[in-house]
């Protein structure tokens, strides 16, 4: 039995008339788009259902919920960066929505978007360009620049490439681990369905042939470490890349 | 062997970088806008009207206290009023009880007074009455005995002297 684990799947190609550096020549719409919407559809369904039929007094569940969660989406950005990034409430919102929700949509049988490097790097290059932004604005363009050959200017090469590794390591932090659950999942399954083989194979005639090719052993047991790989995993790193988003912003405007 | 890893459809690679990076991009600021959209507008402009709205019953309440007081306030001022007049009326009334029985008691004083006085007049008068009766009868009476006794005509002048001194005396007597 030979296990590949492979890139997601491409459902339609558009070819491009010209080659993009980095990007190639061709669109190809693959899983993790597709499943990407799917998680985008959920989230703002989830959205519209919670926010129906908003009152002012004796509201109901759905309204507690939804107010609930802006209440801690407010805690968790104001409680992590500061008063003063109001405007950054829904941006983190929406990552660690995006996040918890490719990540445990792997749960249903579909690829996650997070198991995709292309997410994880989109996300990072846009709070990269974010914390840059922050401090850019704080010590100005100059002041940027200075922050560069600090303490020394020895140290350059060495402050371009820890600031470049922050977006690396968020990227490949997340990417990594929903990846690794990934791959482990596939051989848990993978191994199991071999010891269900090797063990009904012991039962003699049609019988063992028959039910050797059943994965009897694919049946309950992936889904307890699926807790971890899956679960626990999943909503560690979402949070994870939004700690670290609200952090290395409000410490970008700090100066 | 899981479903997701069948490799007959075309694949990517494990890791690389290609367009769905851009996608993802995309992806992202489009749900912070669905999500600003429909989740944060809404639920921000409901917890606005409901803290304009306890605003508003906090302020009614205190409005409605304020005027209570002034209500309250008003109605103790009324109480005092109300009292002092009423002492006032009773003052009034007791002194006005107090003049009309003095000028009853003066007004009886004098009335009895009165009546004693015209009583004694009319004592007087009937006793003046009586007396000048008694005077004239005694007169005749006495000038009938004497002209009996003396037998003899006593000038006019002569009996009324005596008459009166005999009167006299009967008066004092």
């Amino acid at each position: 039995m030979d296990i590949n684990i492979v890139g997601p799947k491409v459902y339609w190609t558009i070819d491009l008339p010209f080659e993009v550096p980095l990007l190639g020549g061709k669109i190809e719409i693959n899983e993790t788009m597709l499943i990407s919407w799917i998680v985008m559809l959920i989230i703002t369904g989830l959205c519209i259902f919670l926010t129906r039929n908003l009152k002012v007094e004796n509201i109901s569940k759905r309204q507690a919920i939804a107010e609930w969660l802006v209440e801690l989406a407010d805690n968790f950005t104001l409680g992590n960066m500061g008063p003063n990034f109001k405007k950054f409430i829904p941006f983190v919102t929406a990552l660690f929505a995006t996040s918890i929700f490719s990540n445990l949509i792997g749960l249903l049988g579909v690829r996650s978007p997070t198991a995709d490097l292309n997410t994880e790097a989109a996300w990072a290059i846009v709070v990269f360009i974010m914390i840059t932004h922050q401090k850019i604005k704080s010590s100005g363009f100059g002041g940027y620049l200075k922050g560069y050959t600090e303490p020394i200017a020895v140290m350059t090469p060495f402050n371009i490439l820890s600031e470049l590794a922050t977006p690396i390591g968020m990227a490949c932090r997340h990417f990594g681990n929903i990846l690794s659950g990934l791959v482990i999942n596939s051989l848990i399954y993978a191994a199991l369905a071999a010891a269900s083989a090797a063990l009904f194979g012991l039962l003699p005639g049609a019988v063992g042939e028959l039910l050797s090719g059943i994965p009897f052993l694919d049946v309950g047991i992936p889904a307890v470490l699926s807790v971890y790989f899956d679960w626990f995993s999943g909503v560690m790193q979402a949070f994870i890349f939004c700690m670290l988003t609200t952090k290395y912003i409000s410490n970008a405007a700090e100066g | 062997m899981n479903p997701l890893f069948l490799t007959e459809t075309a694949t990517q690679d494990l890791v690389t970088i290609n367009w769905t990076f851009i996608a993802q991009i995309c992806n992202l600021f489009i749900q912070m806008f669905l999500i600003k959209k429909f989740l944060f507008k809404p639920v921000r402009e409901i917890l606005a009207k409901r803290q304009a709205k306890a605003d508003a019953d906090i302020r009614e309440a205190k409005e409605a206290k304020e005027e209570a007081a002034a209500i309250k306030a008003e109605y103790e001022q009324n109480m005092l009023e109300a009292k002092e007049k009423a002492n006032e009326l009773l003052a009034t009334a007791q002194k006005n009880a107090t003049a009309k029985s003095d000028e009853l008691l003066r007004e009886a004083n004098s009335q009895a007074a009165a009546i004693k006085q015209k009583a004694e007049a009319d004592i007087a008068q009937e006793r003046r009455k009586a007396v000048n009766e008694l005077k004239d009868e005694i007169g005749s009476m006495a000038m009938e005995i004497a002209g009996k006794v003396i037998e003899r005509e006593i000038s006019e002048k002569d009996h009324t002297k005596l008459i009166d001194e005999f009167i006299s005396n009967v008066g004092n007597a």
